[in-house]
């Protein structure tokens, strides 16, 4: 899925290494390095997502958001920052951005965020059922089935299923799961998803000949419907 | 250091100011004591004067005016100090006896220069101040009773001498005196300074000599020595973490550097991506530890204390478990939780799951194959109270205040995973939300009590 990204970022090697990064996964970027410059193209062009590097000068990144947020610009907006202070992601978050990356950070990290992001509009007709493939969820009454088949699932399992189904199709990372259905903000140094995650392939995948949750080296985890 | 002479010393300066306070104040006593005596001889002088004249003026009326010459004259020879100057005038104005100018002649107090009196075979060369007292008589004839007044005089520059002298005297032995104490106080400020210049320039053990001299002064120097016993703690905490820092982050770089050059010589490209990954791995580790530290530093700075709310602990707690109780399971150990539900405190969400999750990884990390691991949380007498419990090799009582120093590991756990900054966060945390962090034998194992203010105590420390 190729995107229109805007990204404001003055540092050059950054800002280089991120450009590249997105042209190379297809996606469309304009790259400005003042907040000034990133105002004037975010409320003129129509973009899928803005990244803000938070510290640039004239404007900055924080100051950009706001100042967009109040001109009616709801495109969905990820903030990149060094800082990593522990109000200043709620400051990020509180200026209207969707998502907080702390530098540094892994190009799939970005690209997996990017593409999270830019589906989110979808989600605005809250859907009540959720399909990939023959894997059906009802968010109303909290149960899932395969192929009509019922699949018991404990409450975090259900969650990390939703999350997954929710972005099929798509990597979802280690952080992003962490952060959307442990709420853990910080990097724990235990792989803890790997073993929820094991325990819901079994579950789902068991007596299916098909594996619907791929583990996508590097990166992270995807659900999508076999081929 | 340029030596400072006794004329700087505080000392001596405050010795000035009391010489001039002193030498003002003598001058003014004496000033006083000048006047009040020059009024009361002055007083005494007239009183002779009216003494004299009425007695001479009671001779007259018994035995008639024209016997007063005759008294006069006999008064100056019987009065042989001769105190008193006499001048009698007969109403047609003809001195009838007496020695004072006929300038005298006038009723009433006068005042007048005359020629010293002197013995005959004397020669007189300075002048008098004669003060005197006139009366006209019944039959018109006029008599004055004079005095000399330059003992008044004399006494009055003699005291003027005295005050001038005292005054001088004072402020001399003043000034002496300040340089004496100044000198012995800078003797002592001395050593002092010595000492401090001596520290200064890296003697970081020296210490402050006492000064002596009173109680202010050795608490001075006592508070100067813990003063720098602080600072010397505070730097030697320093450097080490500095050390630690430089230690702890050169063996995985050094590490990654091996891992690179080997590398080179990889021609398999999937051998090379595995190896990529790996190197990625080890500088994310690197960044991880760069990224505990500023976090603990932020901590203890008091960052996110602005952002407390109540939180639900209980619910903190539930999703820490429910995260780690698949990897613990999957490493062989078993963790379980009791927890007492909707448990409140004071604090920071994600500080207080990044607490738990730092304590159950340690617990994950450090007890062995097969260890139990356990949280509880409950509210004893009203203070919410947390624990994290093992039964793995716990921790000697005698370094439970140091495993909490950042970078401090025990000796048994060096080759273990981990960046030993797990439980400075946690102390730091902890620290942040007011909550007394304990350290426990669990025999065997270690035990972690936390224990939260109540809501009371924790909105007056607010």
């Amino acid at each position: 899925m190729a995107l229109k990204i805007l990204l404001l970022e003055d540092d050059q090697q950054t800002s280089a290494f991120i450009e590249k990064g997105l042209r190379a996964a297809g996606h469309v970027v304009d790259a400005c390095a003042t907040g000034r410059d990133a105002i004037f193209h975010a409320t003129d062009g129509a973009y899928a997502v803005l990244i803000i590097d938070r510290m640039v000068p004239s404007v900055d990144g924080l100051a950009v958001l706001k100042a967009l947020r109040i001109t009616g610009v709801k495109t969905p907006a990820i903030f990149l920052t060094a800082m990593d202070g522990v109000e200043d992601r709620v400051e990020g978050l509180e200026a209207g951005a969707d998502d907080y990356l702390v530098k540094p950070f892994s190009m799939s990290e970005l690209l997996a965020r990017i593409a999270a992001l830019a589906r989110r509009p979808h989600l605005a007709q809250a859907p009540t059922i959720i399909r990939v493939g023959d894997l059906e969820i009802d968010l109303l009454k909290r149960n899932a089935t395969r192929a009509g088949r019922a699949i018991e699932l404990q409450a975090q399992e259900f969650k990390l299923l939703e999350y997954l189904m929710r972005h099929a199709g798509q990597v979802v990372t280690r952080t992003m799961l962490l952060e959307n259905v442990w709420s853990f903000h910080f990097d724990p140094q235990t792989n803890i998803i790997e073993g929820h995650v094991s325990r819901l392939r079994a579950k789902i995948d068991r007596g299916f000949d098909s594996d619907m949750i791929k583990t996508v080296r590097g990166a992270g985890y995807m659900i999508d419907a076999p081929t | 250091m340029r030596r400072l002479s006794a004329f700087q010393s505080g000392a001596f300066r405050l010795a000035l100011i009391f010489a001039v306070i002193f030498a003002v104040g003598a001058t003014a006593l004496v000033a006083a004591v000048n006047v009040a005596v020059s009024r009361y001889a002055g007083h005494a002088t007239d009183a002779a004067l009216v003494d004299e004249s009425q007695l001479l003026r009671g001779e007259a009326r018994a035995h008639g005016p024209d016997t007063l010459g005759q008294l006069i004259l006999k008064r100056q020879r019987i009065v042989h100090a001769r105190p008193y100057l006499y001048l009698l005038l007969d109403p047609l104005g003809r001195r009838v006896a007496g020695d004072l100018p006929a300038t005298a002649a006038r009723a009433g107090w006068g005042e007048l220069s005359v020629a010293e009196f002197t013995e005959p075979n004397e020669p007189s060369d300075g002048q008098v101040t004669v003060r005197t007292y006139g009366v006209r008589l019944a039959d018109g004839s006029v008599l004055v009773v004079g005095r000399d007044t330059s003992d008044l005089t004399e006494l009055s520059d003699w005291l003027r001498l005295v005050t001038l002298w005292s005054g001088l005297g004072i402020t001399i032995l003043a000034l002496g005196g300040g340089l004496l104490i100044g000198g012995i106080f800078l003797r002592r400020m001395d050593r002092v300074n010595q000492a401090l210049q001596r520290i200064m320039d890296g003697a970081q053990d020296d210490r402050v000599p006492p000064i002596g001299m009173g109680a202010e002064f050795s608490r001075l120097t006592r508070n100067m020595n813990l003063m720098l016993d602080r600072t010397q703690a505070l730097m030697d905490g320093l450097r080490q973490v500095s050390t630690d820092i430089a230690h702890d982050l050169r063996t995985p770089l050094g590490r990654l550097r091996q891992h690179l050059e080997s590398m080179r010589d990889l021609s398999d490209p999937e051998a090379l991506e595995c190896a990529i990954d790996d190197a990625l791995a080890q500088v994310d580790e690197v960044l991880a530890t760069f990224h505990a530290l500023l976090r603990i530093g932020q901590i203890e700075g008091g960052a996110g204390r602005a952002r407390f709310e109540a939180v639900n602990l209980s619910a903190v707690m539930e999703r820490v478990h429910l995260a780690y109780e698949t990897a613990a399971e999957d490493a062989g150990k078993s963790f379980d939780a009791e927890i007492a539900p909707d448990l409140e405190v004071r604090g920071d969400p994600q500080l207080l799951t990044q607490l738990f999750a730092n304590l159950i990884e340690n617990a994950l990390r450090h007890a062995g194959e097969g260890a139990e691991i356990s949280m509880r949380l409950a509210s004893v007498d009203g203070a919410v109270t947390a624990t994290v419990a093992d039964n793995g090799p716990g921790i000697p009582d005698a370094e439970h205040g140091r495993v909490v120093q950042r970078f401090y590991r025990l000796d048994a756990s060096r080759s273990t995973a981990g960046s030993g900054l797990g439980l400075s966060l946690v102390a730091a945390i902890a620290e942040l939300h007011g909550a007394e962090l304990r350290l426990r034998d669990n025999s065997p194992g270690l035990l972690v009590e936390l224990q939260f203010p109540n809501e009371q105590r924790s909105i007056v420390m607010r």
